[in-house]
């Protein structure tokens, strides 16, 4: 069966399933045995050299003629195969553990059993519950038996740059309806799913910006996560997967310093996000044409404190606070010989709703580059620039 | 000897390090030219009056002679389901000398200045239909009710009019936001 999905591995992890009933007789034995032979010295001594307990037994006599069947050696790797052998008649011991002051927190309809297990393997080791009055009954029925075999996910990290204003981050739909012509985690994750062969993926970002904004400059991190692949991906892999995105005849996305990360990718993208300063060039037009002073009042100030309530666009879904942002520095340009429009570059504290401290609006944020200016002021494109985090950047 | 061939050597390294931080310095050059390329692309064709942020997001409606005669009120509708409500320009407590003079939220049953919503679902709003009195406006000579004319969930008041309600005959002054 491993064969026939097409896994590629060179190890394996083996991972065994035994029904409760079992460990429920191993448990009642052993207490029995330790209620009658507890003061014997042998017994004594054969707890410290150790017993082997009937699961590691079944796993040890299983991984020999596996490693042989299958060609490699068995360790802890990501590839798993997984046994689990269940039997129909449910343990007494169950419900005289759960009851017992064993927390059951998890209660799923259907899956009593694997829940068994747990709570059981948790009593067992709880030695005040005397599993001594719990005589093992002979069986006669077999066990069911039923395999099957996953993979742990593998993640890749790299920075994202999106040319287009109608491709959305995420995907997004309403009422059966797409919005924008594409996603930036589709574009990413079905590439990347289809060449591994895996089952799905889950796309992590650090940050987001609109549908009709594009990131640009060095590009926003990422992470993608593909769970169960069937393929073991490379350093190469993740080259040549970046070189097929980007070649992409519509140059929607770009992907840059795509590769494999492990745990700490995770620690990198999260640390300090929300203190990371972000880079945007928006292009502004103003209700009365500016002269010099205008662009000196404006490059003077530093680390300018602005107060947002929550923006009405998204106020039907966020709570309604007043948030204290900081824009570090401003700098404008003219654009296209005009007087009224121009090129606003700003650097402001992660979480800054650039958008609204252009147009002010209707007042909620303030000051606003109108209040600054004494003007009305628009927003007519908006572009991020730079996203200063230290991750993936080679 | 040696000292010689040190020197040569430490020579041609910071010679090295120079051009390598010439070739950094041009490609970053580039890519700022690339950048800037972009960021200018769209520029063609300004409009010389860009729509508003109002124009752009919201749907504008009018409530004129609202269960008065000359009770003029505008109402942007987001497509988000919030509405904006606020005296339009035609309303006639503006036609009064010296315009709007004070604004008092206190009227029906509570201060709706003092209302508090929190959280993403918007507790304690309170629910209005639309002859619901939202504030009392006063000009010099006379006082106005304004309605909230349309059903739905107080969010917030405008607090600067209270202190300023100077702001009302300027051409911005929202009132209300309603859910």
């Amino acid at each position: 069966m491993v064969r026939q999905d097409g896994y590629q591995f060179d190890s394996f992890s083996l991972e065994v399933s035994i029904p409760p009933l079992i460990l429920q007789n191993e448990a009642s034995l052993w207490s029995y045995m330790q209620s009658k032979y507890g003061s014997e010295p042998w017994f004594r001594e054969k707890i410290h050299t150790g017993c082997v307990s009937i699961k590691d037994a079944l796993k040890f006599s299983l991984i020999n003629p596996l490693e042989k069947l299958l060609d490699c050696k068995s360790s802890l790797c990501p590839f798993r195969i997984r046994l689990t052998y269940t039997h129909t008649k449910a343990s007494e011991g169950v419900a005289k553990c759960s009851d017992n002051g064993g927390s059951c927190k998890r209660r799923k309809t259907g899956e009593s059993d694997s829940i068994g297990e747990g709570t059981l393997s948790s009593s067992v080791e709880d030695e005040s519950f005397d599993f001594s009055k719990l005589f093992p009954k002979s069986e006669n029925e077999p066990c069911n038996f039923s395999y099957n075999c996953s993979r742990t996910p593998f993640y890749f990290g790299g920075r994202y740059l999106k040319y287009s204003r109608n491709v959305s981050q995420t995907r997004w739909i309403i009422d059966d309806e797409r919005m924008g012509e594409a996603s930036v985690e589709e574009i990413i994750g079905i590439k990347v799913l289809q060449a591994c062969g895996g089952d799905n993926y889950k796309f992590h970002a650090a940050g987001r910006e609109d549908i009709d904004v594009r990131m640009l400059g060095p590009g926003r991190p990422f992470i993608l996560e593909v769970q169960n692949t069937r393929l073991v991906p490379t350093e190469q892999f993740a080259n040549d997967i970046e070189k097929m995105i980007n070649k992409e005849e519509n140059k929607l996305v770009r992907v840059n310093n795509l590769k494999l990360v492990g745990s700490d990718g995770w620690n990198l993208m999260r640390e300090g996000e929300g203190e990371k300063q972000k880079q945007y060039a928006a292009l502004v037009w103003t209700s009365r044409p500016l002269k010099d002073e205008d662009f000196q009042q404006v490059s003077s100030l530093k680390d300018l404190k602005v107060a947002q309530r929550t923006p009405i666009r998204v106020l039907h879904r966020r709570s309604p606070l007043e948030r204290e942002k900081i824009i570090h520095w401003m700098k404008m340009e003219t654009v296209a010989g005009s007087s009224q429009y121009f090129l606003l570059h700003l650097c402001t504290q992660a979480g800054t709703y650039i958008k609204e401290f252009v147009h002010g609006d209707l007042g909620r944020t303030h000051p606003s580059i109108g209040s600054i200016l004494g003007c009305r002021a628009e927003i007519l494109q908006l572009d991020v620039t730079d996203i200063k985090m230290e991750c993936f950047l080679t | 000897m040696s000292d010689h061939i040190t020197e040569e050597s430490n020579f041609s390294e910071t010679k090295e390090k120079e051009k390598e931080k010439e070739k950094q310095k041009e490609q970053d050059e580039a890519e700022d030219e690339e950048l800037r390329k972009l960021l200018l692309s769209d520029v063609q064709n300004l409009p010389s009056t860009p729509p508003s942020a109002v124009e752009s997001n919201f749907a504008i409606y009018f409530a004129l002679d609202f269960m008065k005669p000359r009770h003029d009120q505008y109402v942007y509708r987001h497509a988000n389901g919030l509405c904006v409500i606020g005296l339009a320009p035609s309303h006639v407590a503006f036609k009064d000398e010296g315009g709007i003079t004070a604004i008092d939220f206190n009227v029906g049953k509570s201060d709706r200045s003092g209302v508090k919503v929190t959280g993403k679902r918007k507790k304690n709003a309170q629910h209005f239909e639309s002859n619901t009195a939202l504030c009392k406006v006063s000009t010099k000579n006379d006082s106005y009710i304004v309605r909230c004319c349309v059903k739905g969930s107080l969010l917030e008041v405008n607090q600067q009019l209270i202190k300023q309600p100077e702001l009302l005959n300027a051409s911005i002054g929202k009132d209300t936001l309603l859910l």
